[in-house]
């Protein structure tokens, strides 16, 4: 990786921070208390899919292995649970194995927020307040600052098209934060991808339908998959090494289809696209319908692209703690590195989490929208990649 | 040989559903909560189109094995690009839809690397950047200053790009063949 300045970016990263002042003031004006929290600790949430980076704390001979946090929610439960109502946590997390590319940096912005006594879709109502409300203060700005002249985001034709206050132009393409495009994920996967509610909520149905429509579900670690078409002449060498086969999980295959055949479609019709209603699986940390097949979250979608979520957040203990020896026999299964589990916060839960909807937000991604730019990298002036 | 999709980048060749395609793009990408995944296009050799197609970051992937030979570029027709191995004087042919935007920057007689697989020609793997003459473009006018203005210029090859301003005609200048666009002008 290396270090690029990018001061051509200054006016992108000027956008960016009315963008972040706005969200200061939508959360303030709510009531939320903006939370501060470290970065390092000693301990992680465990879910199977999330690569995390370590580090180690060194005094002298002691020694103490400490983890970049790659969200905030373990703290901000614990706050919770102390009963400090409504808060909010705008800042830094690290997710590992995840290169750079438009819409990822292992090191982000993670907008995240708590409100208790919310439903999930109550939530995320008020996540579309808070676009309507960054849209309105940023066209606010720019007219201010220039009464006279329309401001520049207002140049494009498409202007003229009885646009709201709070519209924004993205792309090219105007996007209004009056209502949601509302799909459940069963909904969206029948309508886009032919795949029925029975064959998604039932794993073998599922990945033998996946197979039908062409994508790999399990791949063979063969020695001549492995080391080229060289061992085959030796076999000798490879004689111990034996074929097998490993199957992907539920979770990779319900990614790759969403990724490859539903999200393309969502977010492209003039607002932004909420999908709701996520298969059990794909949520450790929320709670279940009364279906018990589904989890009460929700992740939005704007030009195709996933920029954050919420779910009702699960708070009995008992269940947390099977879903956490789930998800570490999850890590083992796929060789992912065990961090140290955050087992004080399993103690937290028993003293009670309030009935509440937790938010996270890839807080670079929602600002691209605003800022109109098509990737992140657009948005810093200080790239290292 | 096979990769993990996460490793694919731009230019590899690989088989998929039985047919070769070359990865014109390759973009990691992992959902909030979910697993990793490695966002391509890539072109099917045989038809030419376009496909978007996302792996799984850990599936594994078939590299197809091409290699490059220097051949001199002899002409262009309306469907294709010709070239002659100058060790043997066999001549080769490349559809110009494969190349893509490049083609329009190679210069007939300069020698460029053509990929082929099987004895077959695949297709070119176009420069870092070419050096091109300015064969027409207008005088700038004078007074003109605003920063980043742009005119266009024809080269050589016959392809038109824009220019900054105080490009004249008969200037050397250095352009990147993927996306058509001005780098820098160079003394001859």
């Amino acid at each position: 990786m290396i270090i690029k300045t990018k001061i051509e970016n200054l006016k992108n990263y000027k956008i960016y921070l009315n963008v972040e002042q706005a969200t200061h003031e939508f959360f303030q004006k709510k009531g939320y208390l903006k939370v501060d929290l470290p970065v390092l600790s000693p301990a992680l949430i465990p879910e199977s899919y999330l690569e995390v980076f370590e580090t180690e704390f060194r005094y002298f001979d002691k020694r103490e292995k400490l983890y970049l946090t790659p969200s905030p929610e373990l703290f901000l439960k614990r706050l919770l649970v102390a009963g400090v109502g409504n808060c909010y946590y705008l800042g830094k997390s690290f997710r590992n194995s995840e290169p750079n590319s438009s819409f990822h940096s292992p090191e982000f912005t993670m907008l995240e927020f708590y409100k208790v006594g919310a439903t999930y879709l109550e939530l995320a109502d008020e996540i579309l307040d808070i676009m309507k409300f960054i849209s309105s203060s940023l066209s606010f700005r720019a007219k201010s600052r220039n009464p006279i002249q329309s401001p520049m985001r207002e140049i494009s034709p498409l202007a003229a098209l009885g646009r709201n206050d709070s519209d924004i132009i993205y792309k090219g393409k105007k996007i209004s934060f009056e209502k949601w495009e509302k799909f459940t994920v069963a909904k969206a996967f029948d309508k886009f991808c032919q795949i029925s509610k029975e064959e998604l909520f039932d794993e073998n149905l599922f990945l033998k339908r996946a197979q039908e429509k062409g994508y790999a579900i399990s791949y063979s670690s063969s020695p001549e998959s492995k080391f080229g078409i060289n061992s085959v002449d030796n076999p000798d060498k490879n004689r111990d090494r034996q074929a097998r086969t490993i199957n992907f999980s539920y979770q990779d295959v319900f990614s790759q289809i969403l990724s490859q055949e539903v999200e393309p479609k969502l977010g492209k019709n003039g607002y932004p696209t909420l999908l709701y209603d996520y298969p059990a699986e794909m949520s450790s940390l929320a709670k279940l319908n009364k279906d018990r097949k589904t989890a009460k979250r929700v992740e939005f979608y704007i030009d195709g692209i996933e920029i954050g979520g919420c779910c009702e957040e699960l708070n009995d203990w008992h269940e947390q703690k099977k879903r956490f020896d789930d998800q570490i026999e999850k890590r083992d299964r796929f060789h992912m590195k065990n961090h140290a589990v955050d087992n004080g916060f399993i103690e937290t839960l028993q003293y009670g989490l309030p009935d509440c909807t937790g938010a996270g937000i890839g807080f670079e991604r929602l600002a691209m929208i605003f800022v109109d730019a098509q990737s992140i990298g657009k948005l810093k002036l200080i790239n290292v990649k | 040989m096979k990769v993990n999709a996460g490793n694919l980048k731009k230019g590899d060749f690989i088989r998929y559903q039985n047919e070769i395609w070359q990865v014109q793009k390759a973009e990691f990408y992992s959902p909030g909560k979910g697993s990793a995944l490695m966002k391509t296009r890539i072109k099917n050799l045989l038809s030419v189109k376009n496909v978007d197609y996302t792996f799984k970051s850990n599936e594994q992937v078939d590299i197809v094995d091409v290699e490059s030979i220097e051949m001199q570029y002899l002409y262009k027709d309306a469907e294709n690009l010709h070239f002659m191995d100058e060790r043997t004087y066999q001549q080769f042919t490349v559809p110009i839809q494969l190349v893509g935007k490049a083609a329009n920057f190679l210069q007939e007689g300069n020698k460029f690397f053509v990929y082929f697989h099987q004895e077959k020609p695949l297709s070119v793997k176009p420069p870092m950047s070419v050096r091109l003459k300015v064969v027409e473009t207008e005088d700038a006018i004078k007074g003109d200053t605003v920063t980043g203005a742009k005119k266009p210029a024809k080269l050589e090859t016959g392809v038109v790009i824009h220019v900054p301003l105080f490009v004249k005609v008969g200037d050397i200048v250095v352009v990147n063949p993927e996306s058509g666009e001005y780098v820098e002008r160079v003394k001859e």
